[in-house]
């Protein structure tokens, strides 16, 4: 699996040097990670993607979380769940920090009100907070608390522009970063569209990170 | 003829801007009045289908059909027969395409808040249709048949699959004695259309609608007058259809049942020349009753009733002068209503309302006249609310006059945002509680341990006020000869403690539990243009165009102060700029109509109205609370209709149109819009002799 991952971002690295040379074939729909300069995007990752639905109708995934690592840029497999080789771990709405009840990292979290770019240093009285699973999470979950939005009546949900997430990753190193979409090939689909396609495409996750692998509070 | 019925002379007398018989030449506001023959020359059967075709109103489609004017929700525009208030709102929009507009002899519409003189709800203005008094002996029928097929385009009469539609009318006017009356009858048989949200599927959804109205007019020896108006309305609507759900077909039937009731005694009663008494009396009921129930599981029926009633009795005094007129009122009104979704139908929730109301008309010779008017209205649920207004018209030149007017509108909470009591099971599983139940029940839910989070908004919770609105309009009207009118007007409200809902907590569970708070100030602000222009007699063309600017004020200040984001194309977030914004959601920026007119001495018509509306934003889908150029719109569109007229005889006339010939439908955010609709109507009329002109 991850060999093929790999090979999925080594293509489309080679796609985006060549692509005088090569048409275009990239997968939109494809989970992906992409580096240019300093920020990290990752696209399409899988976040305990929906299987069927419940006794009372509603959709569910199957309850696995997928693990990713800040630093090494690297979708980690479950069985290393409980080491420090990831940073976060995503299912659905609820993004983890390697910390406490999640892990046993150094990490910790905490929601910042405003852009990306604008972050040029975490100031020095932030305070991290810490996931008390499954009652609350260093990132909130809920619509309107942490980094999305959910609207009942067309029963999509969106990344809220402006909320950068700070994170202390497993080894206390610090990232930020921000949610982008929520929906499989990164577009949201219409609010008409049907609701067999926004269970369908859901819970794929669209993210920018900056990782700064020197400890300090920089970026 | 026809130019006095197009062209709206500066002759032609209306009631609403004064609450008194005014020529539209001397009043202070501009009303926009609709007279009877336009509304049968374009065919129009319902409030809805006219009120469509009108400068600066458009149709909203949430909870039946509403109006939206100068950028008002519909719960702002209060809507009158014969001057009193049609009651029976849903979520407070009163379905327009319910009421019937035969038996309807004009339509005045007065834009700007108005409440100086009707009080709660004139926000954004007043529609008045004024009903037809008992005339000399007349029958008159008449029969129309459309058929409309939203799939193929044109629809095939008498065929199943069509969306078919009968409406029968019949007039009686007659005399017993000195005693006048008149009938009106009006059915009408219809396949509506779909009302489901996020559905592709049209379902017919057959209307049965049947209204009764009836005028009775006495004059009382040479002084005193006595009118009667009554009127019923009964819809019923009945459909059976599926819903996929996962994979799952549900096979459901619903059916709507509505009744609503009014009659009106008024007492005429001339002191002198100088002093004129009326006396009114208003009495009004509307129920509406919803069943919806799955086939497969009949014990699984869901039943939804409303019950409102409105008694108001009324006194007004004018005293006329040479120069001045002072108009004052009282009056007394008692509301009731009882519905399922409040605690208990059987719980009856009720609002007393006295006012009393006063207006001086002051003439200053022939060039001005200056109304300065206010009214109190005390309600027992909450506090009073006092709304004057002050309004000049200047005439500069016969050909040129200018009018000016600045106003006070409010709206009443009503009883959903005091009572409603609502738990949603089926859509993410929110409630809704009235300001009267939400903390006593939060308060309960939380001693139970079944809240799991209070929102700041929950300790805002306190009893509800009313919302208030001020409005200016400037208007200037040149009429270089009489066949041209050219009207400009420019608008602007501003809006204080609006009702929104908002979040209060959330349960363990994760449901969203919402409440009611005077949270928002809003503005809207426009300009509304209208051309008028008799051609050789035979042709006229009528221009409309109007263009709404409108904002949340808390949104606007966190724009500027740089607090809101949007997205880039690659989805990075960045500071949001003015320019982004768009303001308050579910508005159209501009709207227009053209509606040209042949019509020649033999009444022979064609009438074409072009209508056009452009894009309107329905979701906002970047997750930032605030609706922005990137979020999701309804497109813009055009809308033709074409109607054409030949009398046979001088007892029959036949009428054939075109309604949306070019098929224009959305069925997500204008499912009221039906598609392109053919139509026949045949009318036959007898009058007496001495009715003619």
């Amino acid at each position: 699996m991850r060999a093929i991952l790999v090979s999925a971002a080594v293509l489309l690295s080679i796609t985006s040097c060549e692509k005088d040379k090569l048409p275009k074939t990239v997968d939109q729909r494809a989970y992906a990670v992409e580096t240019i300069g300093k920020i990290t995007t990752v696209k399409n990752l899988p976040a305990d993607t929906i299987i069927g639905t419940n006794s009372i109708g509603q959709p569910v995934g199957a309850g696995r979380y997928s693990f990713f690592s800040l630093e090494t840029g690297q979708w980690i497999s479950n069985a290393d769940s409980n080491s420090t080789k990831w940073d976060l771990a995503f299912a659905g709405t609820v993004v983890r920090i390697n910390n406490a009840t999640s892990g046993p990292g150094a990490g910790g979290a905490f929601v910042f009100n405003g852009t990306f770019e604008s972050l040029s240093s975490i100031s020095a009285d932030s305070v991290f907070r810490l996931d008390n699973h499954p009652v609350a999470y260093a990132i909130p979950r809920g619509s309107g608390r942490a980094w999305y939005t959910y609207d009942g009546p067309t029963n999509l949900l969106t990344p809220i522009p402006g909320r950068t997430l700070v994170i202390r990753t497993a080894t206390g190193k610090f990232a930020k970063v921000e949610m982008l979409n929520y929906y499989r090939g990164g577009q949201t689909p219409s609010a008409t569209a049907a609701d067999s396609v926004k269970t369908r495409d859901q819970r794929f996750l669209h993210f920018r990170y900056t990782y700064q692998g020197n400890g300090t509070t920089q970026f | 003829m026809a130019q006095a019925d197009t062209l709206l002379s500066l002759e032609e007398v209306v009631v609403t801007a004064t609450r008194q018989e005014r020529r539209l030449g001397n009043i202070t506001i501009p009303v926009n009045l609709i007279q009877r023959r336009i509304i049968q020359q374009a065919g129009s059967l319902r409030l809805k289908d006219i009120l469509q075709e009108q400068p600066g109103i458009q149709l909203t489609s949430n909870f039946g059909t509403g109006i939206q004017m100068q950028g008002l929700n519909p719960e702002h525009t209060l809507i009158l027969l014969d001057g009193q208030p049609l009651i029976g709102r849903t979520s407070g929009v009163l379905d327009v395409s319910r009421i019937a507009v035969a038996g309807i002899k004009r339509i005045e519409i007065v834009k700007g808040p108005s409440s100086s003189l009707y009080g709660s709800e004139a926000m954004a203005g007043v529609i008045n249709l004024i009903t037809e008094n008992p005339s000399l002996p007349l029958l008159e029928a008449s029969l129309r048949y459309g058929v409309a097929d939203p799939d193929q385009g044109w629809g095939v009469p008498f065929k199943n699959n069509s969306f078919q539609q009968t409406e029968a009318t019949v007039d009686a006017s007659y005399s017993i004695r000195k005693l006048k009356v008149k009938h009106n009858n009006n059915l009408l048989f219809a396949d509506g259309v779909s009302f489901r949200p996020f559905s592709q599927v049209r379902v017919p959804r057959p209307i049965h609608r049947i209204t009764h109205q009836t005028s009775i007019q006495q004059n009382l020896g040479n002084k005193a007058g006595l009118k009667i108006l009554g009127r019923i309305n009964q819809d019923r609507f009945q459909q059976e259809f599926s819903v996929s759900n996962n994979g799952m077909i549900i096979d459901s039937y619903g059916r709507e049942l509505n009744n609503e009731l009014n009659i009106q005694p008024t007492l005429f009663f001339r002191l002198s020349e100088k002093i004129r008494l009326h006396t009114r009396g208003y009495l009004t009921s509307y129920s509406g009753d919803q069943l919806l129930r799955f086939v497969q599981k009949p014990d699984s029926s869901y039943r939804d009733r409303f019950e409102q009633r409105l008694f108001r009795i009324e006194e007004q005094i004018d005293f006329k002068k040479e120069n001045y007129t002072i108009t004052a009122g009282v009056g007394y009104q008692v509301e009731q209503a009882n519905s399922t979704r409040y605690d208990a139908l059987a719980n009856q929730k009720q609002n007393n309302v006295s006012y009393v109301f006063a207006q001086w008309e002051l003439k200053g010779g022939d060039k001005w006249i200056s109304i300065l008017g206010a009214r109190y209205d005390h309600h027992t649920l909450f506090s009073g609310a006092v709304t004057p207004k002050w309004s000049l018209r200047y005439k500069a030149k016969p050909s040129l006059s200018f009018t000016a007017s600045v106003g006070q509108g409010f709206k009443a909470p009503d009883f959903r945002q005091l009572y409603l009591n609502f738990t949603n099971t089926v859509a993410g599983g929110y409630s809704v509680f009235g300001t009267q139940d939400a903390i006593r029940v939060i308060n309960a839910l939380n001693r139970l341990g079944q809240i799991a989070e209070l929102k700041p908004d929950f300790t805002k919770l306190t009893t509800l006020s009313p919302e208030h609105a001020t409005g200016i309009n400037v208007s200037a009207q040149y009429t270089p000869t009489p066949a041209i009118t050219w009207q400009v007007s420019i608008f602007r409200n501003d809006i204080q403690s609006l009702i929104d809902v908002r979040q209060v907590a959330t349960r363990v569970d994760g449901s969203q539990l919402f409440s009611y708070l005077n949270v928002n100030r809003a503005f809207t602000q426009g300009v509304e243009t209208s051309f008028q222009w008799q051609l050789q007699k035979k042709w006229s063309i009528n221009a409309g165009y109007q263009l709404l600017l409108t904002g949340d004020k808390e949104e606007w200040e966190r724009i500027k102060q740089g607090k809101e984001y949007i997205r880039e194309s690659n989805g990075s977030s960045r500071v949001m700029n003015k320019k982004d914004y768009i303001g308050l959601p579910n508005r159209s920026k501009q709207q227009a109509q053209l509606k040209i007119k042949y019509e020649d001495k033999e009444s022979r018509y064609v009438y074409m109205r072009l209508l056009y509306r452009s894009r309107w934003t329905v979701a906002n889908s970047n997750g930032n609370g605030v609706h922005d150029v990137q979020d999701e719109y309804a497109k813009g569109f055009m809308q033709l209709h074409i109607t054409g007229g030949l009398p046979l005889s001088n007892t029959i006339a036949l009428q054939a149109g075109i309604d949306n010939v070019l098929n224009y439908q959305d069925v997500f955010y204008l499912p009221n819009v039906a598609g392109r609709t053919v139509f026949v109507t045949l009318r036959a009329t007898l009058e007496s002799k001495q009715s003619k002109k």
